[in-house]
């Protein structure tokens, strides 16, 4: 399995080769163009249950699509609905990541992913929602952001502030408190931010240069009010 | 002699694969994959790549440190200082923490258990936490569900009387342009005098009743909120005495002394409204009802409202020293199978229960000894202009 992203930048692309037999698993939606030798299957990743829980817990899709090169070696092409970079990560077995749930595009098949439910200050304040995809396994993991991701490296014991909603994917092995941006209530909310998230190391923090929410209330402003 | 505590999978035991994350300096940020195991003396450390030195590093418990960290505090957070500077392992696998709580030397063992248990706290108090919110939200969809009718009290008890007057009056108005009023005559004035009786013994009485007379055959008597009554022709040419329609009239005063109405039209209306009025919005009300199409007159009691009219009527009754059995037996007439057509009864459901319950409701209340209206009722029904009905 051979994976590169093609056109980085805001519209990338995906390309991952599969060898005859290899599979890989994607957001479903994902795929834009495959190669012949490609079968498409929908599948619910982690059985009925797990898909519903995702579906109505995260947001995520029920389905999975599962893309096997089941007559011979093939190409498929993938993409994420929203404008934002790539990142693609390739998990040891060991590490774990918290994907927030617009997050995920595509993995191996080794790759777990299971719904996970944040505590509930993170929850109600840390703009990812109460639940949270946990990714772990051994191999190829897809991410895709809206805006360009810009990844933090955290050494043990080092802390970085993030704006809440500019998460898109951290180690299990750094922890976050949600705190207010500044000293005061007031402040916090008048300089537009509100609550941060303070992360602590170690560990590696993706974080995406856009925040979905903003930008819809932006862009709301827009849309013409049909009587 | 070393004492090896082998790990799974046991086959492949120096080939396995990593179990635990180590960060230092100069390692990656995302925390180089190693292999941990927990020997007699310490722990033993291979890093799964050769980016580090490539040979085993071994750890003794004596310089370790031992905390618990990670997003959920559910790793085990070992650290230790040596020639290239501190290391930091975090550690998930519940077989190598099990294996490293077994061997662990005493002067670990405190800070291990510490950490243990602090991983325990913070799992209890996620726990309680998400328990505590999912009783409060389990405890407030109970208590709407139950609670409802107190919340529907509540929320007409914030409704002023003048908006209540607003609301019946349109209606009243708007029903009376249809209909052939009384204006004068005995069967008005006894109507008044009923009501003036009624009303002197309603303390701290809110309500300006209007008691209109409406020339009709239709047997029935109906109250709107805000104190505007309409008792039909028809029901006083049934009525064998003026104890009978006072009897009438005081469970429709009761009706609006108890807000009755209100109540429908706020449960009607739904439970949005009425926590919008309880917060003090009561001026959406009458839009709002406009809005919705809620008919007034269409309204229909609840048997609770029924029940509690026809107590509190009796009660009214008594007070007024106007012989409550006219009521009950009214009541019991118009139960009767061969009366035809009875609009009461389509919206006032009689049943022996009803008027037994009303029976024993009066034996318990002192007697007194009635006193009896001024008008002849004879004298009254004959000014509606027909002959009265026979008795059955």
């Amino acid at each position: 399995m051979k994976s590169e992203i093609l056109y980085p930048g805001a519209f990338p692309m995906v390309r991952v080769d599969l060898a005859a037999g290899e599979h890989i698993k994607a957001e479903s939606g994902a795929m834009v163009a495959c190669s012949p030798t490609i079968d498409i299957e929908s599948k619910m990743e982690g059985g009925f249950l797990g898909a519903l829980s995702r579906k109505f817990l995260t947001g995520e899709k029920f389905f999975f699509q599962t893309l096997r090169a089941s007559r011979g070696p093939g190409e498929v092409l993938l993409a994420p609905t929203v404008p934002g970079e790539i990142v693609i990560l390739e998990l040891d077995g060991v590490s774990e990541y918290m994907v927030q749930k617009d997050g995920f595009l595509a993995g191996a098949d080794a790759i777990l992913i299971e719904s996970k439910m944040q505590s509930l200050s993170r929850g109600l304040l840390g703009g990812e929602g109460f639940f949270i995809l946990k990714i772990s396994g051994k191999g190829m993991l897809v991410l895709n952001s809206f805006g360009a991701i810009h990844k933090i490296e955290l050494k043990p014991d080092q802390e970085y502030i993030v704006d809440n909603s500019h998460l898109v994917a951290w180690s299990a092995t750094t922890s976050y408190n949600i705190e207010k941006a500044t000293s005061g209530w007031v402040s916090s909310f008048t300089s537009g931010e509100g609550f941060v998230c303070r992360f602590r190391g170690p560990g590696l923090v993706y974080i995406q240069s856009r925040n979905p929410g903003s930008f819809g209330a932006w862009i709301r402003q827009f849309i013409p009010v049909s009587e | 002699m070393q004492r090896v505590i082998p790990l799974p999978p046991y086959p492949g035991y120096p080939a396995m694969s990593p179990n635990a994350l180590c960060f230092g300096d100069e390692f990656p940020a995302a925390g180089a994959p190693c292999i941990v195991q927990v020997e007699e003396h310490g722990l033993t450390v291979t890093f799964a790549s050769d980016t580090a030195d490539g040979q085993p590093e071994s750890v003794p418990f004596s310089s370790l440190t031992v905390t618990a960290g990670g997003l959920d505090h559910d790793h085990l957070v070992v650290k230790w200082v040596n020639v290239q500077g501190e290391r930091t392992l975090y550690l998930k696998n519940p077989d190598v923490i099990r294996a490293f709580r077994e061997s662990v030397p005493d002067h670990l063992s405190l800070p291990f258990a510490q950490a243990a248990e602090r991983v325990r706290q913070v799992r209890h108090r996620g726990r309680l936490v998400w328990g505590v919110v999912g009783g409060a939200i389990l405890a407030t969809v109970l208590g709407l569900w139950f609670g409802a009718d107190l919340l529907v009290e509540l929320a007409v008890s914030r409704i002023p009387v003048e908006w209540e007057h607003k609301l019946g009056e349109s209606a009243y108005r708007d029903f009376l342009s249809h209909q052939e009023v009384m204006k004068d005559g005995p069967a008005v004035a006894a109507l008044g005098e009923m009501t003036q009786r009624l009303t002197e013994q309603i303390p701290n009485n809110p309500y300006k009743f209007e008691v209109t007379v409406v020339k009709s055959d239709v047997v029935n008597a109906f109250a709107l909120p805000g104190g505007y009554v309409v008792v039909f022709t028809g029901l006083m040419k049934k009525a064998e005495s003026g104890e009978e329609v006072a009897g009438v009239l005081s469970h429709e005063l009761n009706h609006v002394l108890q807000r009755h109405g209100l109540e429908r039209i706020v449960k009607s209306l739904g439970l949005l409204t009425v926590v919008a009025i309880v917060l003090g919005d009561q001026q959406g009300l009458v839009g709002l009802m406009k809005q919705l199409g809620v008919e007034l007159l269409t309204l229909k009691f609840g048997r609770e409202q029924e029940t509690e009219a026809d107590l509190k009527g009796l009660q009214l009754l008594q007070r007024a020293k106007i012989d409550p059995s006219g009521m009950i037996r009214f009541f019991e007439r118009l139960s009767e199978k061969d009366q035809g057509r009875m609009e009461w009864l389509s919206t006032h459901p009689m049943s022996t229960a009803r008027a037994e319950r009303l029976k024993a409701e009066l034996a318990a209340l002192p007697k007194k000894s009635p006193e009896p209206f001024t008008f002849d009722w004879k004298h009254v029904q004959a000014s509606l202009g027909s002959q009265p009905v026979a008795a059955p």
